[in-house]
């Protein structure tokens, strides 16, 4: 919708009546109108459209207005080209009459094939973490940035595509604990943790600290807890990191024993195993930061909370 | 640099404690801390109010023999040796300075565990006289100390939260993955993992270095101070530590062969204790 497009000779077509006015494009019929009058100022434009029309019970034959994959122009080489061979490796597929059948396909670089192996191992680990695809689409710009680095060369690819999905999850801060990814992904925290390092110093990115708040939601919902209880664990781990009752815990501890905190002064209480097993937290690590907060619980309630066991009946354990 | 080096020579023990040359007041009372300015730490070590100990704990050399060595006779010939086959070395425990060298086929060693620059050289030393005194034709070239790893106890905590957001550049916090904040500096060359209790590993390829970061990292720490730990909790943690480090007296079956006068001295070893010794194998180095 431009102002005054180009015609054929670089000349801006304008309508005579109405100079100023912005000429409406119309695809099918080739034109450019003017909205003021309706005067068909272009004509004989370009037709963008598809060739054929595409009827939906015809779904089992391939779109012929469509030559390949969509192309992943970002990402990938940008590759146009299309290659038409025989049939991989000599396995020449036979048409009756013993003629070659020629098949269409693309074939990738080799250094294609590697990103498209990640992407495809990405979009799994976002599958199981039911990720939406915002995440997937950062992951894979860090992927490509990492492998076009070529300092994480030797690790193995699917260690640089977890790492690069836990990065694009504390990206867009939804983090995702590291337990998290490494239980839908065959690689060890450990080698997780160091190209995570690894990367951030290629990228010469930082990444926000992890606060107790960003994993309280996913876990109350895990645990089925009301949002009352939610918000009052939010609270008493944010004041018990202020208050600083708890240093050298890591925030994940501290959510876990938050919310046990506030499901136990609540109808619903949790067990300590129960919670460990949905935040990736050992249960004795919980009784510790618990033990650390216990003693302040009186200041670390929000005010409006609705005690189902009053605060000095509370485990101290 | 020199200071920490005489008061290393002075200390007499095998923890080389390097003491700051301002004496704290006599009953071990700490004075008031006054925050260092940029000017007051370039000065000297005096300047850092409160006697800071720095310990020594690890340091690390390589040097070469300039010969092949044949690590099956090694083996079975050498005393207080274990021969590693998956990883082509053998493991040589020396008792004074208690120090292990990892010692491979193409001469190259490796020497951890010595407590200062001076009596990892000496194990140096005393490593290659056995070897040279197996038969081979040993020259003891190219010693350097590639690390050093050196731990310090500051008597407040630290919010490291607040301080790793600060220095986001330097700092890196994963309390997921450690619980400490590792810090690199460029000049010195220096990593340094900074921990909420108060205490500070530093690891630098030279004890300088270490000596300088640990100067470098206290002004910046300290505007993250949070409590202030009483004298008296840092010398039960002191003991405590203490007390699970034993000082090697235990007596270990194994090295009933072993002859003390076998070992000649190669050096002057006035500072290291020259009275029989039993070696406990298990103790791990820290």
């Amino acid at each position: 919708m431009a102002s005054g497009s180009k015609g054929p000779r670089g000349t801006t077509l304008y309508c005579p009546e109405h100079p100023d006015a912005p000429l409406v494009e119309d695809y099918h019929a080739g034109d450019m109108i003017c909205p003021e009058c309706g005067l068909v100022v272009g004509d004989r434009v370009v037709d963008v459209g598809t060739e054929w029309r595409t009827f939906s019970n015809d779904k089992n034959q391939k779109d012929p207005c469509r030559v390949g994959a969509a192309e992943n122009p970002l990402l990938d080489g940008g590759d146009l080209s299309t290659m038409i061979a025989p049939g991989a490796m000599g396995e020449t597929i036979t048409d009756e009459h013993g003629k070659p059948v020629y098949r269409n396909r693309r074939t990738l670089n080799s250094s294609d094939r590697a990103l498209m192996t990640a992407f495809r191992e990405i979009s799994q680990i976002a599958d199981r973490l039911n990720l939406p695809k915002m995440i997937v689409d950062r992951a894979n710009t860090l992927f490509k940035q990492v492998h076009d680095g070529k300092s994480l060369k030797g690790r193995s690819n699917d260690a640089v595509a977890a790492a690069c999905m836990y990065i694009a999850c504390r990206q867009e801060s939804v983090p995702r604990t590291f337990k998290e990814i490494c239980g839908v992904s065959k690689i060890s925290k450990k080698e997780i943790g160091r190209v995570f390092k690894l990367i951030l110093k290629t990228l010469e990115t930082n990444v926000d600290l992890i606060t107790t708040g960003d994993f309280m939601s996913r876990f109350c919902s895990n645990l089925n807890l009301p949002h009352s209880v939610q918000k009052a664990a939010t609270s008493i781990a944010k004041k018990a990191v202020e208050k600083d009752l708890v240093p050298g815990r890591s925030p994940v501890s501290v959510a876990a024993a938050a919310i046990y905190m506030a499901s136990q002064a609540s109808e619903h209480r949790k067990s300590q195993k129960e919670i460990g097993d949905i935040a990736g937290v050992a249960e004795v690590t919980i009784r510790q930061s618990y033990k650390l907060m216990y003693p302040k619980a009186h200041d670390l309630f929000p005010e409006d909370f609705k005690f189902a066991i009053p605060i000095e009946q509370l485990p101290a354990q | 640099m020199s200071a920490i080096e005489q008061t290393l020579a002075h200390s007499g023990g095998d923890t080389g404690i390097g003491h700051y040359p301002q004496a704290s007041t006599g009953n071990g009372e700490v004075p008031a801390p006054n925050l260092p300015t940029h000017s007051d730490v370039n000065e000297e070590l005096q300047d850092d109010g409160p006697t800071i100990d720095i310990v020594i704990n690890n340091v690390v050399c390589s040097f070469a023999t300039c010969c092949h060595l044949n690590l099956k006779r090694i083996a079975t010939e050498g005393m207080n040796v274990e021969y590693k086959r998956e990883n082509g070395m053998v493991n040589m425990k020396l008792r004074k300075p208690s120090a292990t060298a990892s010692i491979w086929s193409s001469g190259k060693i490796t020497c951890t565990g010595a407590t200062s620059e001076e009596h990892s050289r000496i194990a140096g030393r005393r490593i290659a006289r056995i070897l040279q005194r197996m038969g081979f034709k040993v020259r003891f070239s190219n010693f350097r100390v590639v690390n050093v790893l050196g731990t310090c106890t500051l008597p407040f905590t630290i919010k490291i939260i607040d301080f790793s957001r600060e220095h986001r550049q330097a700092a890196s916090y994963e309390p997921e993955l450690h619980p400490g904040v590792t810090y690199r500096i460029k000049n010195p060359k220096a990593t340094l993992k900074i921990f909420s209790t108060g205490s500070i590993t530093v690891t630098a390829p030279c004890v300088a270095n270490v000596q300088s970061a640990i100067e470098h990292i206290f002004p910046l720490v300290l505007e993250f101070k949070g409590e202030d730990i009483s004298e008296e909790e840092l010398l039960r943690k002191r003991i405590l530590k203490n007390k699970n480090k034993r000082p090697k007296s235990k007596p270990v079956v194994s090295y009933i062969n072993d002859v003390d006068s076998d070992w000649m001295d190669m050096e002057d070893d006035s500072e290291l204790d020259t009275s029989e010794e039993s070696f406990d194998s298990e103790d791990s180095q820290d």
